[in-house]
């Protein structure tokens, strides 16, 4: 504690802080209570410019959950996340230990394994719709080759499917963003601890699950939680893969939005799904702020 | 590892990682066939007559030039990475070591602020950047880019400060340091693979975003190097042999560096260093 | 720190932001009635316009167009010295999102060339100038000059027209014996003779957004109904129509994901045998599929000939360099440039005079000119945006088979009865 006592003085701590936080609240804090406001509007495309912007309380709201394309977004939204940050998560975490491991290609093959997360996401998407096509596309040529299937599958033009097909892009660009932040985790971890558990006899297995992730756990919060708001907001894969088609059924949150920002001109709309989607994500950072600040609270304290 | 070891491990490695890129592999295949013979059926697994024409396009198109939009590209995003880091840093240390009112607070700012998708920022921010007198230029998309680049650098970089053990302020103050001189004379530097993932990450963003610098540039020749998939995608359709050539090529300098750039990465923190 | 100074932190932020923006006002509401009129008029003291430049948004991203219209642009420039004309390319996935924000903005060019559906929605929104009688569009085609034209007030001139025919592939259908079709029915039976385990009948773009209804509004049109009255024997009798084609294998399911880019990709590589689309894809097709063997014709008719009329208008903005914006179209719209720019972009005049002796007779574009005849405008209507959206949303369903056409047809009804009223 009296360490604590000495480094933490209280304004020392606002000091290094407040730049980055003063910037963040003029350039995004602005833009959302804008936005917050105008999704308490109805603002369409006949007010966008000129006439009053009628003040309508919650009525957007209260319309979105009548709405069941919305009601679809939503489920969508937390299905596609779940799913995704689940799948890239446990893959990336994976690759990040067998690239822990000492073999001499190691180095370059992590580096080449990035490239995934550098490709514009346009590109990707586009890529993925072109390797999940259903008569010219590579991947149920090679499922029919290998007598998989006998007959091709209509991946994007089917419900179940083109969710399956959006979740592997997405996983695809995860995956390397998973392993390289593990793997910087990992580093952190001194090699000496390792040594002496193994010489008191513990198993790799029990390494893994005493030193490994116990140690590891702010950076996996941090991954969690940033995999969370990015997947959460997942927008151009979605856009560019499916549409948000078949009939609605891979619409997420974002894209449906922006569906009915700038295309339908409904922009009070727009903004309230929006904000569903800012709201949902405000629960789960509080989580995380509680989940982490209470750890901290009791290293302090040990 | 033992060397036969070494070798059996290596190899499962590279047919994993082969595997996992496929994509890409992909990616280079269509750039180099013709429109035709991408959309064969069945399809083919290497391009049959090779089409070049792809590459040729990519160095301009109308008012696009490649070389300029890569420059516009490289400044933005290098801008976008000074201001993140500059303002990461402290703020992450600040964080991870001290403890004031608020201090949740602001944490949840960081998050916050990522929340909203952009397609909603677009027009406030375009508004404050209007008036800002930033409007059609590089500033505006470095400032917004910049936004996605400091959450992330805090968040990340909180937890890597933490690792650190305490003693080694103690030892700075010891030497004299105070508060501030110690975190820039003996923390940064202990803190420099962390910095060196967060200031990459954030050119990374920066470079790859597209969103900001299409809506706040409207002159082509200062728009970013992602504006050039606007060429091969449009109203007409999609060009899929110069679209993927197009990845390739905008690919290709950021891999370099990453790779690059790779051994400080994930190099890791002297032993020394941290124990102090 | 306490709770307060935080707050005070907060407010201080938000407020420096706030100020940025324009919004001092005591709500701080960006966008709202007073500061909307105030940024105008900022705008305008502080950017003044000290040479009268005007200034063109567009989206065509094809060399060859850009070329095209930067010739006739630089050709002006060099003609006079009052005013500098720049055109700046802004794609067509932002460009409506570009207008928006540029109209909540007062940030907006001088000149709009934009898609003739969205022209109302636009009008509307009150960012177009009335450009009543300054432009002689009699010989226009009526429908081109509907949508720009709003309560008898027109807000812009059309740039050019384009329309929706039928392509076929001659040697596929030769090898099948069929001719090019010229009813639904025929039309149905020639593509279940064309389709192979490689080659599907037909394509159409059936997307679901404009570009999808864009596609489908023909075959409503032919039928006897209209956008209003989706739920009616012709709606539905188009929609069946669909849905059979994809029901009998004889069009591909994936018409939904594809672009009228990727209908006619797979037109060139010989998978579709006969493919709706229009005449800007001919110079695409010309230099890219040279061996290839094709033809185009009227699409074929149900009850009448229809097809739908596309291409873009030139707007003049409201509040920008209205007196320069208006003479540089005197001189875009003039014989001799209307006629470059048609040549260069595959495109049909929208002036009908033009149109007609365009063309030679054989030539590829001249069943297109006849199809023109049969056109007729989406909307038009500032609504037109959310009507399509429920039209593209029938279209879907019955695609996938979510829903029967009679359902498809009552959904969408319902959809737009409450949107126009």
């Amino acid at each position: 504690m009296t360490k604590v006592k000495r480094l933490g003085g209280t304004d020392t701590g606002m000091v290094f802080v407040l730049p980055a936080f003063l910037y963040m609240m003029i350039f995004v804090g602005y833009p959302i209570i804008s936005n917050f406001i105008l999704s308490f509007r109805d603002v369409t495309v006949s007010n966008l410019v000129q006439g009053s912007q009628k003040f309508v309380g919650f009525a957007n709201y209260l319309e979105l959950f009548r709405d069941s394309v919305f009601r679809k977004a939503l489920s969508n939204t937390l299905f596609f996340t779940v799913c995704c940050l689940l799948l890239q998560f446990v893959l990336g975490f994976g690759l990040a230990l067998l690239f822990h491991k000492k073999f001499s290609l190691a180095k370059p093959l992590r580096g080449i394994t990035l490239i995934p997360w550098m490709v514009p996401i346009t590109v990707t998407a586009l890529i993925f719709r072109l390797l999940f096509a259903t008569d010219i596309g590579v991947l149920n040529y090679m499922l029919k080759s290998a007598h998989l299937i006998s007959k091709n599958i209509e991946w994007l033009t089917q419900p179940k499917t083109a969710m399956f097909a959006l979740i592997c892009a997405n996983v695809w660009i995860g995956i390397p963003f998973n392993m390289i932040l593990i793997s910087t985790g990992l580093t952190t971890i001194p090699q000496e601890l390792y040594e002496s558990a193994s010489m008191d006899g513990a198993t790799r297995t029990d390494a893994f699950f005493k030193i490994t992730l116990p140690l590891l756990r702010p950076t996996i919060e941090s991954v969690l939680v940033l995999g969370f708001i990015y997947t959460f907001k997942v927008y151009d894969l979605v856009y560019v893969m499916t549409g948000g088609g078949p009939v609605n059924a891979t619409h997420m949150l974002s894209t449906y939005s922006y569906k009915l920002s700038f295309e339908m001109f409904q922009y009070s709309r727009g903004a309230s799904v929006a904000n569903v989607l800012f709201v949902v994500l405000m629960l789960v950072s509080i989580l995380y702020i509680r989940i982490t600040t209470q750890g901290e609270e009791e290293q302090d304290d040990a | 590892m033992t060397r036969k070891k070494n070798m059996a491990f290596s190899i499962g490695m590279i047919l994993l990682i082969a595997a996992f890129l496929f994509p890409l592999y992909w990616t280079v295949n269509t750039s180099l066939k013709t429109e035709q013979e991408i959309f064969q059926n069945p399809p083919t697994f290497y391009p049959h007559i090779r089409n070049l024409q792809s590459y040729k396009a990519q160095v301009s198109n109308g008012d696009f030039n490649m070389f300029r939009s890569f420059g516009n590209s490289f400044v933005i995003a290098l801008g976008a990475m000074l201001i993140s880091v500059v303002l990461a840093v402290p703020a992450s240390y600040g964080i991870a070591r001290y403890r004031f009112r608020g201090k949740k607070f602001m944490l949840l700012t960081f998050l916050f602020t990522q929340m909203l998708p952009v397609a909603v920022l677009l027009t406030p921010m375009f508004v404050l950047f209007k008036n800002l007198r930033m409007y059609n230029t590089w500033m505006s998309t470095i400032l917004a880019d910049a936004t996605i680049g400091i959450p992330f650098s805090v968040l990340i970089l909180k937890n890597y400060f933490a690792s650190i053990p305490k003693d080694i302020e103690e030892a700075a103050y010891l030497d004299g340091c105070n508060k501030y001189t110690a975190f820039f004379r003996v923390l940064i530097p202990v803190a420099k693979p962390g910095v060196a993932v967060c200031a990459i990450f954030s050119f990374l963003y920066a470079w790859g975003d597209l969103a900001y610098g299409m809506t706040f540039i409207i002159d082509q020749q200062k728009r970013p190097i992602t504006a050039g998939i606007f060429n091969f995608m449009g109203q007409y359709g999609t060009k899929w042999s110069y679209l993927t050539a197009f990845a390739v090529v905008v690919i290709i300098p950021v891999a370099f560096l990453f790779i690059f750039m790779q051994k400080y990465i994930v190099s890791g923190m002297t032993s020394g260093a941290v124990k102090g | 720190m306490n709770l307060k100074k935080m707050t005070a932190i907060v407010l201080a932020a938000a407020l420096t932001a706030g100020t940025l923006c324009g919004c001092g006002n005591a709500s701080g509401v960006p966008g709202a009635e007073e500061t909307g009129k105030a940024d105008t008029q900022d705008s305008q003291a502080a950017s003044p316009k000290e040479t009268k430049d005007v200034t063109i948004w567009y989206y065509w991203e094809t060399e060859g167009h850009q070329q095209a219209l930067s010739k006739v642009i630089e050709d002006y420039n060099t003609s006079q010295d009052d005013c500098m004309v720049t055109a700046k390319y802004v794609p067509f996935d932002d460009f409506k999102k570009q207008l928006s924000i540029g109209a909540s903005a007062a940030e907006l060019p001088d000149i709009v060339i934009l898609d003739s559906p969205d022209h109302a929605a636009y009008a509307q929104m009150g960012i177009f100038e009335d450009i009543s009688g300054k432009f002689d569009v009699d010989d226009y085609y009526e429908g081109t000059v509907n949508s720009c034209t709003i309560d008898g007030t027109l807000y812009g001139v059309p740039f050019g027209v384009n329309c929706l025919a039928l392509y076929y592939n001659k040697d596929l259908l030769d090898a099948a014996g069929v001719k090019p079709p010229t009813t639904w029915d025929e039309l149905k039976t020639a593509a279940g003779k064309l389709t192979t385990d490689h080659v599907t009948g037909i394509a159409i773009s059936s997307v679901q957004n404009e570009e999808g209804t864009f596609n489908f509004m023909p075959w409503v049109w032919s039928a006897g109904a209209s956008f209003d009255e989706i739920d009616s024997k012709g709606g539905q009798k188009a929609l069946a129509f669909l849905q059979s084609l994809v029901q009998e294998g004889v069009m591909s399911s994936e018409c939904i994901n594809w672009t009228q880019g990727d209908v006619v990709n797979q037109f060139m590589a010989g998978n579709v045998a006969m493919m709706e689309n229009g005449p800007w894809q001919i110079p695409t097709m010309q230099s890219q599929a040279k061996d290839l063997n094709w033809g185009v014709t009227l699409l074929p008719k149900d009850e009448e000939y229809a097809s739908v009329l596309g291409g873009e208008n030139y707007a003049v903005v409201k509040g920008g360099n209205v007196e320069g914006a208006i003479a540089f179209l005197e001189y875009a719209t003039q014989d001799e440039q209307v006629k470059y720019l048609m040549e260069h972009f595959g495109y049909i005049s929208a002036d009908k005079s033009i149109a007609e002796n365009q063309f030679d007779a054989d030539s590829v574009y001249q069943p297109f000119v006849e199809q023109l005849e049969y056109a007729r405008p989406r909307g038009p209507l500032a609504d037109w945006p959310s009507v399509s959206d429920a039209i593209s949303l029938a279209f879907n369903k019955v695609i996938t088979g979510g829903a029967t056409p009679e359902e498809a047809a009552k959904e969408a009804q319902t959809t737009i009865d409450g949107i126009i009223r």
